[in-house]
């Protein structure tokens, strides 16, 4: 039971259908309702106006000359006379006089059924409208009608009162009830199917999309879903779902270049480890040699290390859930920072740090400050001697620019757009010499992401500058 | 002092419990979650070094069991960890841990965080610190080895004090990043070699001995002589 609901929730085709049904069951039934009203309130008009006939048929017949004496001396010929169908009730009856009570004069009632007498209009020979007409319930439960008035009868005056019994009537109003709800039942059957087949029919296209998207794996993230004969509203899904797969594809495929990279980048410390080692352990050696070698093994493995720790921080960068805990910062204790932690060693290049510039910053203090800080040991690794590196802080059109500018070797064009790339060295020979891992500036752009800011680079002549918008 | 390594990777017991007993402590090794716990109930367990992923019984399990036991409810515990997620953190110290290292650490960085965790109360901040013949007040911030003053930068000051306060501790190159200049991460430059250079040049260079040690791999040192001194 639970199943087939569950079914009937999830299951477009079966929603569409039952309400196909149920609207189909509904209309046929209304239509029916109201044909059936129309057709029983003509019927009972007519029958009406037929039991009126039959009350002036018999006020005519009394108010003819010696209809008294028939009346009184041959009952059985007036009752023949009137009696014409055997559920036509008719019964005269004479007023009682001076105390006495009525007196029926005749009374065509061949079952013998009992019906209530309405009031009578007491003037000779009037004519009631419908609405005098009472119902009653014949002895078999079939109903009836009965209508009373007065008439002529010699020179008395008489109730004349015409019943009738619409037994047959009643059967055929009820049998043609059955036959309305059978033709609304089947109506909406007929409309389920109908329904059903052509929302299969319908869905097909749905169908082939599923299908499609199915056989999408990694390796087939190239291919695209054919739109072919999908209805116009199913082509934004298609399209959508096509720019779905344009993203996944692009992201899968840097992906995929940023292992390779990294096996690679992985590479040249392994092969020193190992190499170093090998080499050292194939021969006896004096433990200065192996301190030696232990020492330059562990440099090798804080670098990987160091790897490590810089992937996983730009992997959850990556992650929009992450929310830097931003404070509002002065921007030039920041720089001031920076500088003084790298004071020491621009000095020993000859390179001298500023900080210039006023502004306050919102941003997450220690991601900040490793955002300055990799832009700056960039910027003092490739300062010229003599040169001065400036720390810039200011603040237009709310956003906080800090930019890290140093004079040196010029950068080529070609370079400026890749900088920020993760691995991306504008000089492959210096690779791995300096101890750099070649994601500092990768980093400085996924803290700039998170922030919702951008990180940016511009090169004039020998001078490059980095520049970190923040909102 | 005894100090309770829970840790199920073989090589990773074995280098602690021998690094830490070379570093002056007892060090007991448990290899999985239950034999710790029997471990740690033992006398003389001052401090737990917890691996968190551990088989069976998982790290923050042993956590949750140390804390509700009394017997071991108020052991320092430091749990190592190689997911440096937010929510491991958080959920460690949550459980009652007193601190946690991210693999791969540094050993050096361990025993700092061990002894920090060992010390009761507040460090008591020296006003006058002497080491050799080098004599640091602290309160004027003037520095002299013998007869001669030493003139140094605040930057200098500041990495020659922690040093000398960490007297014969050795402190990785993030600590003093750290504890120095505010950065919290390891940068992939030699600024801290740079900055150590030119405090010697000033402190050690014109002097016969020589006070601020390298440890090749590991970081600086200070102390009067240059053998490892396994003092707690």
């Amino acid at each position: 039971m639970n199943g087939s609901l569950h079914w009937l929730r999830h299951s477009l085709a079966a929603r569409v259908t039952a309400m196909f049904m149920l609207i189909v069951a509904l209309a046929a039934a209304g239509l029916g309702a109201y044909l059936y009203r129309e057709l029983v309130d003509e019927i009972e008009r007519r029958d009406d106006l037929q039991l009126l006939g039959k009350l002036r048929q018999v006020q005519i017949v009394l108010g003819r000359p010696g209809a008294a004496e028939l009346v009184r001396n041959h009952p059985d010929f007036f009752r023949d006379t009137m009696s014409g169908q055997e559920n036509s009730l008719v019964r005269i009856v004479a007023p009682g006089v001076a105390g006495q009570g009525e007196t029926v004069l005749a009374d065509i009632n061949p079952r013998g059924e009992r019906y209530p007498v309405p009031i009578a209009d007491r003037a000779s020979g009037a004519s009631p409208a419908r609405a005098a007409i009472a119902d009653w319930t014949g002895s078999h439960g079939e109903p009836g009608r009965v209508v009373a008035a007065a008439a002529r009868l010699g020179d008395a005056t008489v109730t004349v009162i015409v019943a009738r019994l619409y037994g047959e009537r009643a059967a055929m109003f009820a049998s043609y009830r059955h036959r309305i709800v059978g033709a609304a039942a089947i109506s909406a059957l007929a409309a389920a199917l109908c329904a059903a087949v052509l929302l299969h029919r319908g869905l097909r296209p749905l169908r082939m999309v599923a299908a499609h998207a199915a056989l999408v794996r990694p390796g087939t993230l190239a291919r695209r879903l054919a739109a072919g004969d999908a209805p116009s509203e199913l082509l934004p899904l298609v399209a959508a779902l096509n720019a779905m797969l344009d993203r996944l594809q692009e992201g899968y495929a840097r992906l995929s270049g940023f292992s390779a990279d990294l096996a690679h980048e992985f590479r040249t410390p392994i092969t020193n480890l190992l190499g170093q080692s090998q080499v050292l352990l194939a021969q006896p050696r004096n433990v200065a040699e192996y301190e030696q070698l232990l020492a330059s093994n562990i440099e090798e493995l804080e670098r990987l290390a160091r790897m490590i720790e810089s992937m996983l921080f730009l992997a959850r960068a990556g992650q929009e859930d992450v929310l830097p805990a931003r404070q509002s910062l002065t921007a030039m204790d920041e720089l001031r920072k920076v500088a003084d932690f790298f004071e020491g060693m621009a000095e020993e290049q000859g390179v001298h740090i500023s900080c210039t510039g006023d502004a306050v910053v919102r941003a997450d203090p220690a991601l900040l400050r490793r955002a300055l800080a990799n832009l700056v040991s960039n910027a003092v690794r490739h300062a010229a001697p003599g040169s001065t590196i400036v720390l810039d802080a200011r603040q237009q059109a709310g956003v906080t620019e800090l930019s890290v500018t140093n004079t040196g070797a010029p950068i080529a064009p070609e370079h400026l757009p890749h900088l920020f790339d993760r691995f991306y060295r504008a000089d492959p020979a210096r690779g791995n010499a300096d101890g750099s891992t070649g994601l500092g500036l990768a980093i400085v752009s996924a803290i700039m992401t998170v922030h919702g800011g951008t990180a940016s680079v511009a090169a004039h002549g020998d001078r490059a500058c980095f520049t970190l918008a923040f909102p | 002092m005894t100090i309770l390594i829970i840790e199920d990777e073989p090589k990773t017991g074995d280098y602690l419990q021998r690094g830490l007993g070379e570093s002056g402590f007892t060090a007991r090794l448990a290899r999985n979650g239950r034999e710790g716990l029997l471990l740690a109930r033992e006398d003389g367990v001052e401090l737990v070094v917890l691996d968190v992923m551990l088989p069976g019984m998982d790290g923050w399990q042993v956590l949750a069991a140390l804390r509700a036991d009394p017997a071991t409810a108020q052991i320092p515990v430091l749990f190592l960890t190689a997911r440096d997620e937010v929510q491991d953190r958080v959920r460690g110290l949550e459980l009652g841990a007193d601190d946690y290292l991210v693999k791969p650490f540094a050993f050096v960085e361990l025993v700092a965080r061990i002894r920090t965790l060992l010390r009761r109360g507040p460090a008591r901040e020296e006003e006058q610190l002497r080491i050799g013949d080098l004599e640091i007040d602290v309160l004027r911030r003037r520095v002299r080895r013998g007869a001669v003053t030493i003139v140094l930068t605040s930057q200098e000051f500041a990495l020659l004090h922690l040093l000398a306060r960490r007297q014969g501790q050795v402190l990785s190159r993030s600590l003093i990043a750290s504890q120095v200049w505010d950065m919290n991460f390891d940068s992939d430059t030699n600024v801290i070699d740079v900055a150590v250079r030119r405090l010697r040049r000033k402190v050690d260079d014109p002097f016969p001995q020589k006070l601020i040690h390298t440890r090749r791999g590991m970081g600086y040192v200070c102390d009067v002589d240059d053998t490892v001194p396994p003092a707690p």
